[in-house]
């Protein structure tokens, strides 16, 4: 990432986001900040609050307090903002079984805001990207979880979000199309788009991010920046705030 | 309008290609069918009677009316059974928050997958009108009735599919859901029967009763009261599907 972006305008801010889940506090006071062109990893254990926080970022919960502000303005007051501004991966990629890959990157694009020409050439775009041609054709519930991962990406990507949501985005990829997925997303945050990516995989947040941070039960325990050679040091971190945890 | 447009279209689609549609439509205008032949065969064999009775009933009390009597029985059941993936659907996919996440509100959610129902219930009732309006020609039929009746069912469509559409916005699974359209369908039908057979045809209970609105429009008598009772009913079912998708975003 550039000095530049490092300093520009951040696409996401979160203030004191609390959320309660399934009677618990699922998050409790997460701030966060993130610039076009970083790339966060959010590392937790099982249950961290890693999942119910993409899904407040994408807008697909509510936070029970706090702010969250994409490009500067309020996207509790305005969710509409999630339409163009956002690309979420949820956990598990859900489709709609009954439909096409291709009727599904037409669905998500004009949920998305795309038409006509726009929508085409996005598509080819991203069908080409993201090697979906064979699978075209096919019915999204006859897909692998893998090649749902896939079509789940590529239906985040469609649109050119500023902010790209993906919660455990290699789960169920073969190595070789985890490799794809880490170039994918080093393309993504050089062009300019900020990514924020959930895992319990250690090896993943050194591979591709710029910064980590990592929860357990709802909060924030640490964050920083990455580096690609320190992956020992990220996972003695990791390991004394898991145990420290577990010892309260 | 811009977030309706693809949902409609989305849900469109769903239906399109869905077996259990298409099964349904094949089942139900074949044995629609066979009631119109039946219905037909009667007509015929009571012509000379009728002769005898200048203002007797025609074709349309005769075989058109008890056809689309028949459809808006058949409807109890096949409505729910096509509306009942509607939200449950989404919501047992996983798919529901990716709705949200692309900024559709649920109004708009609700909406739209109402409003893509109604081209297969109107297309299932046009087809069943086809049946005694291919003979139409050969008769004297009474426009006006006929009109009125078939707004009248397709009014009770709409309003059986609204049901349906609420009733799926509040459990996880379509079979649930179409088992309680088909429910309150039925309740709302019958909630009358004791005053009727009481003798009472006024009242509050007769007044909510969808029989009491759908046979005076299947009589041919349209009424803006009887219009509004099911403009009335369907509103306020989506209204309630909007709200429970509403509460789902709050609630997670």
């Amino acid at each position: 990432m550039t000095a530049a972006r490092a300093t520009a305008p951040p696409v996401l801010q979160l203030d004191q986001v609390a959320r309660r889940r399934a009677g618990r506090e699922a998050v409790q006071g997460l701030s966060l900040t993130l610039a076009p062109g970083q790339v966060l990893g959010l590392l937790g254990v099982n249950g961290a609050g890693k999942s119910t926080t993409l899904a407040m970022i994408a807008g697909a919960l509510r936070p029970d307090s706090g702010a969250i502000r994409l490009n500067g303005e309020d996207f509790l007051e305005q969710p509409e903002l999630a339409r163009h501004l956002i690309g979420w991966l949820p956990e598990r990629a859900p489709v709609w079984p009954e439909l096409t890959v291709a009727e599904h990157l037409d669905a998500h694009g004009r949920l998305r805001g795309l038409r006509g020409a726009g929508l085409c050439a996005a598509r080819e775009a991203t069908v080409a990207r993201l090697e979906l041609q064979p699978l075209l054709r096919r019915l999204a519930g006859t897909l692998s979880q893998g090649q749902r991962q896939r079509l789940g990406l590529a239906c985040a990507l469609l649109h050119r979000p500023a902010l790209l949501v993906l919660d455990e985005p290699a789960n169920a990829l073969d190595p070789v199309q985890v490799d794809a997925l880490r170039k994918l997303i080093r393309e993504q945050a050089a062009a300019g788009t900020a990514v924020i990516l959930s895992t319990h995989v250690l090896v993943e947040v050194t591979a591709v991010c710029d910064r980590v941070a990592i929860l357990h039960e709802g909060r924030l325990c640490h964050e920083g920046p990455v580096h690609a050679d320190d992956h020992a040091a990220l996972e003695r971190r990791f390991f004394e705030i898991a145990m420290q945890a577990r010892a309260a | 309008m811009s977030r309706l447009l693809p949902m409609f279209r989305l849900e469109l689609r769903r239906l399109r290609v869905q077996p259990l549609a298409w099964v349904l439509l094949a089942l139900s205008l074949a044995w629609l069918g066979w009631c119109f032949t039946r219905l037909l065969g009667d007509f015929l064999a009571s012509e000379i009677k009728r002769a005898a009775l200048p203002d007797g009933p025609g074709y349309v009390d005769l075989v058109a009316v008890p056809l689309l009597g028949q459809l808006a029985q058949l409807a109890f059941l096949v409505v729910p059974l096509l509306a009942m993936s509607t939200l449950a659907g989404e919501r047992r996919n996983g798919t529901l928050p990716l709705l949200f996440a692309a900024g559709v509100p649920a109004s708009r959610i609700v909406l739209g997958k109402y409003l893509a129902l109604l081209p297969w219930l109107l297309a299932w009732l046009a087809l069943t009108l086809a049946m005694p309006l291919s003979l139409a020609h050969a008769t004297t039929p009474d426009w006006g009735k006929l009109a009125a009746a078939t707004l009248g069912v397709a009014l009770m469509l709409a309003t059986l599919a609204a049901l349906t559409v609420a009733a799926s916005a509040f459990t996880t699974h379509p079979a649930i859901a179409a088992v309680l359209g088909l429910l309150i369908g039925l309740a709302l039908w019958t909630v009358n029967l004791g005053a009727q057979m009481a003798g009472l045809n006024d009242g509050v209970v007769n007044w909510l009763a969808m029989s009491t609105h759908e046979q005076d429009l299947l009589r041919g008598l349209v009424s803006s009261a009887d219009i509004l009772w099911f403009v009335l009913l369907i509103v306020v079912c989506l209204a309630l599907a909007t709200r429970r998708l509403a509460a789902d975003k709050e609630r997670g």
